[in-house]
């Protein structure tokens, strides 16, 4: 029996050793992204843009002097890994800041643990607006990406084009951004085509393995058009099982889709199954038709090199612009301590390479439109592309 | 409901019934004889998936290139199965239940690694293979060629394996070492060749189940965890050890997700663990098993 | 019945062993100061990886009440673990329970819930024991995954408050603390108390009877137990404590998510329990103090954790079945033996 006391004694006392290295003189920012599983697509290339970011910024000099060091982790997209990471970078490695996070289930949660211990956060991609509305803002959170408001009324602005469309399906991942993007859109929908009318809604689970019980069930109900949420590796497999199934046939292509499925990474992910001829949207369609910012261009050839990749991402930039938007706001505030920084902030404009953002004093985000065309074949590339990308939404309220 | 649309979800359910049938029934298998709850059999499964994959882009995808990296997946888990059959199960048969379900477990972690570590994290997949691409107009669906092909494939091996048990040398001896295995040792029969061939046999179908769903679903890390919960539904459902039995668990399991969406939405997922509950409940060995 | 030779039985009570002076030593008061100081001592993470350790051994020292000291394999502990950390969340967070209520209502609930279940499941075999266990707590996480409104689903329940620690500055020398450090000392509290009982009831003839039960069960039958009754009973308490441990883990973590029920935390508790030794009422601490401790170190180093995991279960099985009590323990006694032989 004194055996096992013993034990117990010297295992409490060497669990005590003191893990965690002491701090170094960089400014930390801890970046938990999903970097595994169906999500990785998107994750890898925000992590990428953050990190050429870093990279850039800290060949300049750093911020006030100080060099940026990215603290990248696996969140898997899951909310409790998520958060179970950004409090050990937290209370174990003592990160300055948080950016990151991928899904609008990681975010929030994240944002929670971002207010508990006053770290300014700021979000790439999240886009449901439980991230900032008036039950959850505080200080801390900012947020780059666009917003489901936002996507619901360029995609709904989309499908009103279409004249012949009556009856319209929506399928989207089980989730708060999933329901927030279909609710936005069907509203602002309803304001601009109050004839259509919604025949079916779908709601298979974020990381679904089988969408066929889905696609089925939605098909039977013979809409005009289809709007759908779904993203990723999701929208992989769902286009996997949709398309000998005659999903895409008996919709004539008619899908609008407002989760980023027309970057170059989810092309290039389905190659040559790709649903040619619906509507995507990017906040960077990485290969510009007409006159190109120079911004833009200098930016993309720069992850080429970066990233040692032919085509570049669609999704880098999001993860370029926190980074940016974040070392913008420690410079104004002349410290990296968050209540600065996050006052400073506020309001504050920042430069991306493809236009000017602010982040809005009343909700901290940026309300950022993005661009939506036709995905089409091209001879010069072996994956879809975006034809004459249309930046939408034209305005926005703001407050 | 239009018609159509009831055999659409039918064949959808019978789709995912017939993968489950063939991961589900070398589990059965394993259990019948040998009494172990292999919790790697989601493992094989998933290298299963990993090494098809991993053959195609060898032998390029061409027509022939699929049907191969499938047999080299389906025979290569077998073998991986009869080396940790004889290398580590051997010596826990004596033992505890408890010992070798957290051997299995603990394969899972292992296996599951080694997955990552040969061929990274991403969400890979694996192209119809083209001479069953497309799809038939029956009922006015379509149904893709593929799935016609995997609804077919099940119902062949049940009918294959219970014909084997029941007719031959082989399945008798399997038979009685399903009933009475100190027996059958004492007979004199090599019962411990019985064993590895089971598990090497209900390896290889794990893994030829796995090489067979990639152009239907993603390979991803983690496949390996989901599958064998559904595959242990499956079993209770029909009754382990029986080949019928584990047919028909899939059938009811896949009609009931497949249904379910349609009838309660956010339930389908609980409905099935719901019925194993009631199935152990009120009759722990399954609809066509035998009490142990 | 086979005799289960791989299982060590608890140590018999007041037998006289050399190396009495050992047993002497007020070991648990120890560890608990040691516990206790931490805020105090270490840093910020030491008292993360303290909290984790003791919510752990709690849960594990739950899970072996069942599984070493009644023989019962349950391999859906965690729904109960995943029921106390839900209740006593969406009590808190949605209806701004205070904890003083909420907490025991998340041990009421749970304990309902494994009244229900374990009815069921006592009556089953081995086997399908394991597998109605493991049903019941696919339920809970299907439940937990799917019912947005009410358990946020893939969202979770981030951002649980805290509960209302202000009467802690009465106390001297704990005003000064962090909150999350507050809620550290009343978490070991609660720990502390709840293992205390535990220890108490495994010792008293209740848990011989749980013994016996567990050692052969057709005798304990013969002489007049109603071993369903004691099963069921063993079910209920372990499951209760097992929800106490997930409340506290729903606070300590800031959020509760439907990942922490999913089967394979039921997998990860088991090992803690095998790994510290399930024949002894303190190995179940002990495996989960260094399964933490282990993975914290491993993980800085690589992203194989469950590799080694995997790892390290092979070994405990063929090498070292008693688990690191078990095994320490054999070698105090080969050591004193040894040397009253000289």
């Amino acid at each position: 029996m004194g055996a096992r006391h013993y034990l117990l004694a010297i295992t409490a006392a060497v669990a005590f050793w003191p893990l965690s290295a002491g701090a170094a003189d960089t400014i930390k920012i801890g970046f938990p992204i999903p970097l595994s599983g169906p999500t990785a697509v998107y994750g890898k290339p925000v992590l990428a843009g953050a990190e050429m970011a870093v990279q850039e910024i800290n060949v300049n000099g750093g911020v006030l002097g100080r060099k940026l060091e990215l603290l990248s982790r696996d969140s898997k997209a899951s909310a409790d890994e998520a958060v179970r990471l950004a409090r050990e970078m937290i209370i174990k490695d003592s990160v300055d800041f948080l950016a990151g996070t991928l899904t609008s289930a990681e975010a929030p949660a994240v944002s929670t643990v971002a207010k508990e211990n006053k770290i300014v956060f700021v979000a790439p991609t999240s886009k449901s607006t439980i991230l900032t509305d008036e039950k959850h803002i505080h200080p801390y959170i900012f947020r780059v990406a666009s917003n489901t408001d936002v996507e619901g009324l360029a995609g709904a602005t989309l499908m009103a084009r279409w004249k012949e469309v009556k009856k319209v399906a929506t399928i989207a991942p089980d989730y708060a951004y999933g329901r927030d993007s279909i609710a936005a859109f069907i509203e602002a929908l309803k304001k601009q085509r109050s004839d259509i009318q919604i025949v079916d809604q779908q709601w298979p689970k974020l990381g679904e393995a089988d969408f066929t019980p889905f696609i089925t069930a939605q098909m039977s109900t013979q809409p005009d058009a289809v709007y759908c949420s779904l993203f990723a590796g999701d929208f992989v497999t769902f286009t996997k099982s949709a398309t000998p199934r005659g999903f895409f046939k008996a919709i004539n292509n008619r899908m609008i889709d407002g989760a980023e499925i027309g970057t170059p990474d989810l092309a290039q992910a389905l190659g040559p199954d790709y649903p040619y001829g619906v509507i995507g949207d990017a906040y960077d369609p990485v290969i510009w038709h007409g006159t190109e910012p120079p911004e833009h261009k200098k930016f993309i050839d720069d992850l080429k090199k970066f990233t040692n990749s032919q085509y570049g991402s669609g999704w880098s930039i999001v993860g370029y612009q926190a980074i940016y938007a974040l070392a913008e706001g420690i410079k104004k505030a002349g410290n990296t301590k968050s209540d600065a920084v996050s006052k400073a902030m506020l309001g504050m404009s920042f430069d991306t390479p493809v236009g000017k953002r602010s982040f809005s004093e009343k909700s901290h985000e940026t309300f950022a439109p993005e661009y939506w065309g036709v995905m089409v074949k091209d001879p010069n590339y072996p994956f879809a592309i975006m034809k004459d990308p249309e930046l939408l939404p034209a305005s926005f309220p703001t407050h | 409901m239009a018609a159509s649309f009831l055999f659409s979800q039918f064949m959808g359910g019978l789709t995912t019934a017939m993968f489950l049938f063939l991961i589900a029934s070398g589990l059965s298998l394993v259990f019948g004889i040998m009494r172990v709850i292999n919790f790697a059999h989601g493992s094989f499964y998933m290298l299963g998936a990993y090494l098809a994959w991993q053959g195609v882009q060898w032998l390029h995808p061409t027509g022939a290139g699929f049907w191969l990296a499938t047999l080299f997946a389906a025979v290569t888990v077998g073998l991986l199965g009869a080396v940790i059959e004889r290398v580590f199960f051997r010596s826990l048969y004596g033992r505890e239940e408890l010992y070798q379900l957290l051997f299995t477990y603990a394969l899972v972690l292992i296996l599951g690694d080694a997955a990552k570590f040969l061929w990274g994290v991403d969400q890979l997949s694996v192209s119809t293979p083209p001479v069953l691409s497309g799809g038939i107009e029956i009922f006015g669906t379509t149904q893709p060629l593929y799935t016609l092909f995997i609804i077919a494939i099940g119902p062949a091996i049940a009918i294959a394996g219970s014909l084997v048990l029941s007719r031959t040398g082989v399945g008798r001896l399997v038979r009685a070492a399903q009933l009475d295995r100190e027996m059958l040792d004492a007979l004199g029969a090599n019962v411990g060749a019985i064993y590895t061939g089971m598990f090497v046999f209900a390896s290889f179908l794990a893994g030829l189940s796995g090489a067979l769903v990639t152009p239907i679903q993603s390979i991803v890390p983690g496949m390996d965890v989901l599958i064998i919960v559904q595959a242990f539904i499956v079993v209770v459902i029909g009754g382990m050890g029986s080949f019928w039995g584990t047919f028909w668990g899939s059938v009811i399991y896949g009609e009931v997700l497949s249904f379910g969406i349609l009838i309660f939405p956010g339930f389908s997922l609980f409905s099935v663990f719901a019925l194993m509950v009631v199935i152990l409940i009120v009759r722990p060995w399954g609809l066509f098993g035998r009490p142990l | 019945m086979t005799t289960q030779t791989t299982l060590q039985p608890a140590a018999p009570i007041g037998v006289a062993r050399e190396g009495n002076w050992v047993r002497r030593i007020p070991w648990t008061l120890i560890v608990f100061l040691v516990f206790a100081v931490v805020p105090w001592v270490g840093s910020r993470y030491d008292t993360f990886l303290a909290e984790q350790i003791a919510i752990d051994a709690l849960f594990a020292v739950s899970l072996n009440l069942l599984l070493g000291t009644t023989g019962l394999v349950s391999f859906g502990h965690v729904a109960y673990f995943g029921v106390g950390a839900y209740v006593c969340g969406i009590l808190m967070k949605t209806y701004e329970v205070p904890f003083l209520l909420a907490f025991p209502a998340a041990g009421l609930g749970t304990a309902l819930f494994a009244l229900v279940s374990g009815y069921f499941c006592v009556r089953l075999i081995k086997l399908y024991f394991a597998m109605l266990t493991l049903a019941f707590s696919q339920i809970v996480w299907a439940v937990a995954y799917k019912w947005n409104d009410v358990t946020g689903g893939d969202q979770g329940l981030p951002e649980i408050p805290f509960p209302d620690l202000g009467w802690m500055s009465a106390i001297p020398g704990l005003g000064d603390l962090r909150t999350s450090d507050q809620f550290y000392l009343l978490a070991l509290a609660i720990v502390a108390v709840s293992l205390a009982i535990l220890r108490r009831l495994v010792r008293s003839p209740f848990g011989r009877v749980l013994t016996t039960i567990r050692d052969n069960p057709e005798r304990a039958a013969f002489i007049g137990v109603n071993v369903r009754a004691y099963q069921l009973a063993a079910f209920v308490v372990a499951g209760t404590f097992a929800g106490f441990a997930g409340a506290l883990y729903g606070i300590f973590s800031r959020g509760v998510f439907a990942d922490y029920v999913f089967w394979s935390k039921s997998a990860e508790v088991m090992i803690m329990a095998i790994l510290g030794g399930m024949g002894y009422f303190w190995g179940p601490p002990v495996g989960a103090a260094v399964l933490v401790w282990l993975s914290q170190k491993i993980t800085a180093y690589t992203e194989y954790w469950p590799f080694m995991l995997g790892t390290i279960l092979l070994v405990l099985l063929f090498a070292l079945p008693g688990g690191i009590v078990g095994g320490l323990a054999a070698l105090w006694t080969r050591l004193v033996r040894g040397r009253r032989r000289a």
